[in-house]
């Protein structure tokens, strides 16, 4: 019996390459500038639509749809349920355009986590495609999208449809989920799921009277129990009701926050440490962030923010939107701050009845009054702006629908929606059909939250902060304020050759690493 | 003899000689040859053509422009500047030779532990089940690496991760594999030492069997120890396909990629960011195509040598065995 | 040794060697120390095999559940959405589709490069496997721009292109080394006995390097339903993969959705654990690209 075994080999070497070459040369050439051409003669635009009256941005009429039929491709945030309802709700919307417009409309979506759905739909509109009619974007991305002339400026729809324009409750909606640049007034986003944050707390445990007896012995006032109590609460006062419930040895954690290098989520859930002291993270009108970030008081908040680390799991350095909902829904932690938009799904059905929804603790601000400036979450609908004309309408359609007070109230009562407008958030009904309505309000306020950068190189910038304070969290960069610097000068570096910002980043900022 | 066969020379010796005995068949068909030698080549070309030289000019060119996707600016003709920034760019060269480290680490490990579980299968021979057993033992290296890095975020997790529960039935402290900087960067190299070494210990298997029978009976016939069997007989045949299997190795571990990002995405801070992530945040974070393109073509030139180098190695092996034969 | 008798090497002896018959089989420290390394290296593939039967609850119990009420809810509910037999679906006919079409022309180049060596063999065989080196993520810019341009995003007949020339490369390597190990005179006896070079090349090599061809087609197929990123991004929500599917849908309600990974993960490697067993004997050939042929 003999085995074999057989070595293939192959003449590579230098003299091979540089048979190949010449003849390689002028195949590539050849194909290059075939290619190029090709490039060349594909450069997409979309024509504007005319403001004829039969304008696609108006929407459908009672005939131009008539007897058509096609498909809405819809793209969302995967696992964030408030971007997943309007699948579940669409069934109405065919109803509401066969009986209003005579056409048949299915649904296709494309799906992928916070971080990567940009880089999915990206791609798609570089390439002037349609396959995306209407999108569910992050706040975020607004600048990214609008710049290039992805999507269409939602003032065009809205000055064709006035009906679309609501009255929001604060002016925070459209700073946040429809204006580009920041402070200009245009408007691109049309808010599909307004969020800000809060905490969610075990109202049972607080109930507890034994919870409470020995609250008292301990620190020598009552326990608070209702959410009035905890809308003015301190985050001195609410450490201290953490470090109470804090029963490690027992698997019980006193709370859960957001460290993790994923996406924004250890910023947005630093940003309130910063911004309720009067932190700042960039100035606005110069784009300037080196001197203005790596502050002091941004030092402190962080030093702050991760200190919390002593009533988390050990592994609080990789906790993201997930783990904290797994944390809380398993009982394995008293309170959690979190999302207030995600609260459906942070009080299981196990937990109905048990948990008590707040704003954010205050914290003291620069006057020295108690102040809490929360970081907005949630996102706007988009609109391709490749639509052709049918999917234009249907898209505009499908937004009068989704502002209908019936589509409203299907959203938020049944399907874990909340309310941005004026009108909504003063809707009795609403308000007391979660107990995450009335934080969310709370910290819808005027002043009370801030949405973050939305220029084009927001990922670049989010990608350095997230790694160099993920690395402060974790323990690779030593301190708070090293995170800050190198975040500081990076973010600079990047807004300058973008040519956003006149300021230069400090000397050797490019072969500065987080070692 | 050695039974191990190079086959590439082999045609051609096979040829000349053939060729000789029979001169005036080739003359009669050489266009005939000529036009089948390029005819069975034209679908294979084209595919190369449209989707590997196109591609490649195309990533040439665009590494000497300044282009952001996202950005309304256009592209604009830089010259070598995303070159010449590459080689000012801390980050990217950290992650360069971290990624260098987890190469030579990693193929260290997989290599010495390949070695020793190819050996005791080789011993194990007429083992029960020895199929059953080799799939069990090779399935990690066809797991998808995607599925593999979440199946080992669970698996690792300090809650309720099966690994720390068996490190706290120990007696020891839970370990935050994935959070620890102390460990993160250990963890994902024993989470890839877990898919890849099956891999050397399969080329372990192929390098052990490719030692003659005859030559080993000797052995053992002279009564040679074990280690003395090892260094006199088995190393000096076995070491060929080693050193393949090592190269090869170290040629895909410059690759990892899917299992890194969805394991600890490159974290905590950078403590695992190896430079295929980086060339994908770059390329799909921040979308600026010029400068990834021209770390890209970096990675492009690396790859290349690694390449020449894994060639070098099997021709240099061939003509030994053309020397041998002749 | 030579085989220059014309007995073909590429014939994998169809006695498997490394596997004695079922009598000679026995327990030895060796054998029982090697099935205890098999199993470690499973385990954990076996625990995420047993999680995709637990409930939410149990598998984030602690401790971890050994033994527990094993439920078939995680399957019918991963079925019943309509998406992931489509996912499935894509999975088969990209793998499949592409590799078959693969191995078709690179069978017709390897036979070209082992037979004519054509000018610039050496240098295209090197360049097929140094692209094949470079980490996937270089090349995706250019793709899906390409792939813009020619209108291919989102299409079976783009991917399956892509997918073609993915699988190319190891193909050629993997048959030519097998078609070198065809000796000449096979080819030489056909064409002076009057047969058609099509005849030689389908009719003489083709059925002796079958093995060859069987090792390209798992191996390719491996890697081809494995590949996360390119589907990811050159395909949309008709013709994204499992792999695809498994990211996109992590997360549920927030959180990761640890019943969907660890059932469609499941689902989604025991096609392959199945390949491997059945067709092992290919795995060196195919795991070297063909650059080492054998048996273990």
């Amino acid at each position: 019996m003999s085995r074999k075994f057989m070595i293939n080999s192959h003449e590579s070497g230098i003299t091979a390459q540089l048979k190949g070459r010449r003849r390689g040369f002028t195949a590539i050439a050849t194909v290059g500038i075939a290619a190029s051409l090709v490039l060349a003669g594909c450069s997409s635009g979309s024509d504007d639509a005319s403001s004829g009256g039969d304008n696609p941005l108006t929407g459908s009429t009672a005939t131009n749809m008539q007897g058509k039929s096609l498909t809405l491709g819809y793209s969302r945030i995967g696992g964030w349920p408030p971007s997943a309802a309007p699948e579940a709700m669409f069934p109405a919307f065919q109803a509401y355009a066969k009986e209003n417009y005579g056409y048949d409309v299915d649904l296709t979506f494309a799906e992928a986590p916070f971080g990567e759905l940009f880089q999915k739909i990206a791609p798609t509109l570089a390439a002037g495609s349609q396959e995306f009619n209407i999108m569910i974007v992050d706040s975020q991305w607004l600048g990214a999208l609008a710049e290039p002339g992805w999507i269409v400026p939602a003032d065009k729809i809205y000055d064709l449809n006035p009906e679309l324009d609501i009255e929001p409750f604060s002016s925070l909606v459209a700073s946040t989920y429809q204006v580009y640049p920041d402070g200009s007034g245009q408007r691109w986003g049309f808010p599909q799921m307004p969020d800000t944050q809060g905490v969610f707390l075990r109202l049972d445990m607080l109930e507890d009277p034994a919870n409470q007896a020995a609250f008292e012995a301990e620190y020598g006032k009552p326990l608070p129990t209702t959410y009035e109590e905890y809308e003015e609460i301190m985050m001195d006062d609410f450490v201290e009701i953490v470090a109470f419930f804090n029963d490690q040895d027992n698997g019980m954690y006193g709370t859960a926050l957001q460290y993790s290098k994923d996406y924004d989520f250890f910023s947005c859930a630093y940003y309130p440490f910063a911004y309720s002291r009067g932190g700042e993270i960039w100035n606005p009108d110069t784009n300037q962030i080196y001197g203005v970030l790596n502050s002091d008081v941004n030092a402190a908040a962080m030093e702050e923010f991760v200190g919390l680390k002593k009533y988390q799991p050990a592994s609080f350095a990789t906790q993201g939107i997930g783990e904290v909902v797994d944390l809380f829904t398993t009982s394995q932690a008293f309170s959690a701050f979190q999302w207030l938009a995600i609260g459906k799904f942070m009080i299981a059905p196990e937990l109905e009845g048990k948990v008590l929804a707040i704003p954010l603790p205050k914290f003291e601000g620069p006057d020295g009054k108690p102040k809490i400036v929360g970081a907005m979450g949630g996102q706007p609908w988009v609109v391709n702006s490749f639509n052709d004309d049918d999917h234009m309408r249907v898209s505009v359609d499908f937004l009068k629908w989704w502002y209908l007070p019936e589509t409203q109230d299907s959203f938020i009562l049944e399907n874990g929606g909340l309310p941005w407008s004026k009108e909504g958030l003063n809707n009795e009904t609403y308000l007391n059909s979660a107990p995450y309505v009335r934080p969310f309000k709370y910290m819808l306020e005027e002043g009370r939250s801030v949405d973050f950068w939305h220029v084009p190189e927001y990922a670049q910038m989010l990608a350095v902060q997230q790694e160099a304070w993920n690395g402060y969290a974790a323990g690779t960069v030593s301190s708070a304020a090293d995170a800050l610097e190198y975040t500081a000068a990076k973010q600079q570096e990047i807004l300058f050759n973008s040519g956003r910002s006149e300021e230069p980043p400090p000397e050797g900022t490019a072969s500065l690493t987080l070692q | 003899m050695t039974e191990a066969v190079i086959k590439s020379k082999q045609p051609e010796l096979i040829q000349g000689k053939t060729g000789k005995s029979a001169p005036r068949k080739a003359k009669s068909r050489f266009s005939s040859n000529t036009l089948w030698s390029g005819g069975l080549l034209v679908p294979v070309l084209l595919f190369f053509i449209l989707m590997n030289v196109v591609p490649t000019i195309w990533m040439l060119g665009l590494s000497f422009y300044d282009y952001t996707l996202t950005s309304a600016k256009g592209m604009e003709f830089i010259g070598f500047d995303n070159y010449t920034r590459l080689l000012n760019d801390g980050p990217i060269q950290l992650a360069i030779s971290r990624t260098f480290l987890f190469m030579v680490l990693a193929v260290i490990l997989q290599t010495l532990l390949g070695a020793l579980i190819g050996f005791l299968f080789w011993r194990a021979d007429r083992m029960p089940g020895r199929r059953l057993a080799l799939t069990l033992l090779f399935t990690p290296m066809v797991l998808a690496p995607l599925s593999s890095g979440l199946f080992w975020r669970l698996l690792l997790d300090p809650v309720f991760g099966l690994i720390n529960y068996f490190i706290s039935s120990l007696g020891f402290e839970p370990v935050n594999f994935l959070t620890n900087p102390d460990w993160a960067f250990t963890t994902v190299l024993l989470v890839d030492t877990w898919m890849w070494t099956p891999f050397m210990a399969l080329m372990t298997l192929a390098a052990l069997g490719s030692v003659p029978k005859a030559e080993l009976e000797a052995a053992q016939v002279d009564n040679l120890s074990m280690w003395q069997r090892l260094i006199h007989v088995i190393i000096p045949y076995a070491k060929f396909i080693i050193v393949l299997g090592i190269l090869l190795r170290t040629i895909d571990v410059f690759k990892t990629m899917d299992l890194v990002y969805l394991m600890t995405n490159g974290g905590p801070g950078d403590r695992t960011e190896l430079i295929a992530v980086g060339l994908y945040r770059l390329a799909f974070q921040s979308f600026n195509l010029g400068y990834s393109s021209a770390l890209a073509v970096l990675l492009l030139f690396i790859a290349i040598a690694l390449t020449s180098i894994y060639l070098f190695v099997l021709n240099l092996r061939a003509r030994k065995e053309l020397k041998d034969q002749s | 040794m030579t085989t220059p008798d014309g007995t073909s090497s590429a014939d994998l002896p169809s006695v498997r060697l490394g596997e004695a018959s079922q009598r000679d089989r026995r327990w030895t420290l060796a054998s029982l120390f090697s099935w205890v390394v098999a199993l470690i290296f499973f385990a954990p593939i076996a625990w995420i095999a047993m999680s995709a039967f637990k409930t939410t609850g149990q598998i984030l119990s602690v401790p971890p559940l050994f033994i527990f009420q094993p439920t078939l809810e995680n399957f019918t509910e991963m079925f019943q959405d309509p998406k992931i037999p489509k996912f499935f679906f894509n999975s088969v006919l990209l793998s499949v589709g592409s590799v078959l079409i693969a191995i078709a022309v690179s069978f017709l180049a390897a036979y070209s490069f082992s037979r004519f060596k054509p000018p610039g063999t050496d240098f295209l065989m090197f360049l097929l496997l140094s692209t094949r080196f470079v980490p996937a993520a270089a090349f995706v810019i250019p793709f899906f721009q390409l792939f813009g341009i020619l209108n291919f995003r989102n299409t079976y007949v783009g991917l399956i292109i892509f997918y073609v020339m993915f699988s190319v490369p190891f193909s050629v390597w993997i048959l030519k080394g097998f078609i070198d190990g065809v000796s000449q005179r096979f080819d030489e006896t056909g064409l002076v006995n009057g047969a058609s070079r099509a005849h030689v090349i389908f009719r003489v090599v083709l059925p002796q390097v079958k093995p060859g061809l069987v090792a390209a087609f798992v191996f390719n197929i491996i890697f081809v339903w494995n590949e996360f990123l390119f589907n990811f991004q050159l395909g949309g929500t008709d013709t994204n993969s499992i792999p695809v599917a498994l990211f996109t849908a992590l997360y549920q309600g927030g959180a990761v959705n640890w019943t969907y990974v660890s059932a469609l993960g499941t689902a989604y490697v025991l096609p392959l654990a199945v390949l491997i067993y059945f067709f092992q004997k290919y795995l060196l050939v195919g795991m070297t690209f063909g650059t080492v042929r054998g048996e273990v």
